[in-house]
């Protein structure tokens, strides 16, 4: 019943199995061996001649299938030695342990890939998750050019910023380009210079920030304001620039009672804020 | 508010199943049947009016997902979380775990044959199983059973919707050709509250 051994046949990358009984079975199921009836001695030397590599696998790992094929030698050998006694067939098959094993390693091997197959079509639906955010760039270092007074209001706004907005609206709106011009006129006639985020941070909201940067730009373009910054992605700064086209824009009216303007602009905002939330 | 939309609302907003009693939370006077009512309405509401999703039982609860079909479109955007996959030993730790719980790792080892310790660890991490109690015996070693999670990664309604051995082919076709002494079904150390699960198909000698 035990052909003759064909080294080349089995030789196998033990990397592809799980561990000594995934080969095992491997070796059985191949060649359609009744599992009952294991040719134990056949078994063995392919078992043997597959794991010849092992020693690359690191020890715990061939620890493992030398484990098993010692296991093998040691039912090879009670399978010569006559078993006196065993006339009714009472005492154990000396495989039969093996047997147990592999029929049990084999089940839950299959249950393994039916969990695969679950997981597989699992991952075809798609629930509500959250968006990974993306990569941010690395930290730089940026030589400060701020006064005390400065970093402390900035030190104040990073709670502010990291509040979230409770709620988000999808509809876009109007922000008037002239708002965030008269806002940048009206803080440059306190201060010389102004950051971006001081501009921005009260009205907590992008589309704030996409149209104060426009009216910097077209501030800019006008010669009223230059814009600063150290390095990408730092902070940016708006300078007021002395020129004559100063006295024509303090003309326009921007310079009565800037403060009192700008409250207005952020309880219309505030109001319009509220009104928009009650609507929904 | 009609009831079904406040149970649409709740399912909507949720990133996990919710249960007929979570949901009955939603309003003062609501009841689970009436939840069940709203959820059987919704459905085939998403039915007939073709819906990009639809309602799945999950882990004992309730779940808006997409339909998988439309899976090919949402796979093309890295924003859209994608569901991770486990490792092959990570499944089979999984498999044993789920049938057998409570259980240990020496047991998970002997039955795999390969040190499982470091997959163990990964399963724990990831919240697929965790520490349900300390075995008899030498060090009372922790044993190990599946969770809610383990159920939603699979997409499981309980454990009930594992394979069953008789559904397995290979080892009913294995048993059916033995003779004589594998008659035997081993509860082995399966005490678990699922009976349905102690059903082995190892062999006892």
């Amino acid at each position: 019943m035990e052909g003759p051994i064909d080294d080349g046949a089995f030789m196998v990358e033990l990397d592809r199995f799980q561990g000594p009984l995934d080969l095992l079975l491997h070796l059985i199921r191949e060649q359609d061996i009744d599992i009952f009836d294991i040719p134990i001695s056949k078994i063995t030397a392919q078992f043997l001649a597959a794991i010849s590599g092992v020693e690359t696998l690191g020890l715990d790992r061939a620890g493992e299938f030398l484990e098993l094929a010692a296991t093998l030698v040691r039912i090879k050998a009670q399978m010569l030695l006559p078993r006196p006694g065993d006339l009714d067939g009472e005492l154990e098959d000396p495989r039969a342990e093996l047997v147990r094993r592999l029929l049990e390693y084999e089940h839950f091997r299959e249950v393994a890939h039916r969990l695969e197959e679950g997981e597989a079509e699992r991952v075809r639906h798609f629930g509500r998750g959250f968006v990974p955010p993306r990569a941010a760039p690395g930290p730089e270092v940026v030589s400060l050019e701020l006064t005390w007074e400065e970093l402390w209001a900035a030190a104040l706004l990073i709670g502010e910023r990291a509040r979230l907005p409770a709620d988000h609206h999808v509809a876009a709106r109007a922000v008037p380009l002239e708002d965030k011009l008269q806002l940048i006129r009206q803080a440059l006639t306190r201060v010389p210079r102004v950051t971006f985020r001081t501009l921005v941070a009260p009205f907590g909201d992008r589309l704030h920030a996409v149209v104060t940067l426009m009216a910097g730009l077209e501030l800019s373009r006008r010669r009223w304001t230059s814009l600063r910054q150290q390095k990408p992605f730092t902070e940016l700064w708006f300078y007021r620039r002395e020129g004559p086209e100063e006295a024509a824009a303090a003309a326009v009216g921007g310079v009565v009672e800037p403060v009192a303007h700008a409250e207005q602009a952020v309880d219309a905002e505030g109001g319009d804020r509220a009104s928009k939330g009650g609507a929904e | 508010m009609k009831t079904t939309q406040i149970v649409e609302a709740l399912l909507f907003a949720s990133d996990a199943p919710l249960t007929a009693a979570d949901l009955a939370r939603g309003d003062e006077g609501l009841d689970e049947e009436q939840v069940e009512a709203a959820i059987e309405e919704l459905r085939s509401d998403y039915e007939a009016t073709e819906r990009a999703f639809q309602l799945y039982e999950i882990a004992g609860g309730y779940q808006i997902l997409t339909r998988p079909e439309l899976a090919p479109y949402l796979e093309r955007f890295d924003t859209v979380p994608q569901n991770p996959r486990l490792s092959v030993p990570a499944l089979e730790v999984l498999a044993v775990i789920a049938y057998r719980q409570p259980i240990g790792r020496a047991e998970v080892e002997e039955i795999r044959g390969v040190g499982s310790s470091g997959v163990l660890r990964t399963l724990l991490d990831r919240g697929l199983v965790e520490v349900v109690g300390r075995g008899e015996g030498l060090g009372r070693p922790l044993l190990y059973g599946t969770t809610r999670r383990f159920l939603e990664h699979f997409g499981f309604r309980s454990l009930d919707d594992l394979p069953r051995p008789e559904d397995l082919p290979i080892v009913l076709r294995s048993r059916s050709t033995s003779t004589g002494t594998s008659t035997g079904t081993s509860t082995g150390t399966s005490t678990g509250t699922e009976t349905s699960m102690s059903t082995e198909t190892s062999t006892d000698g």
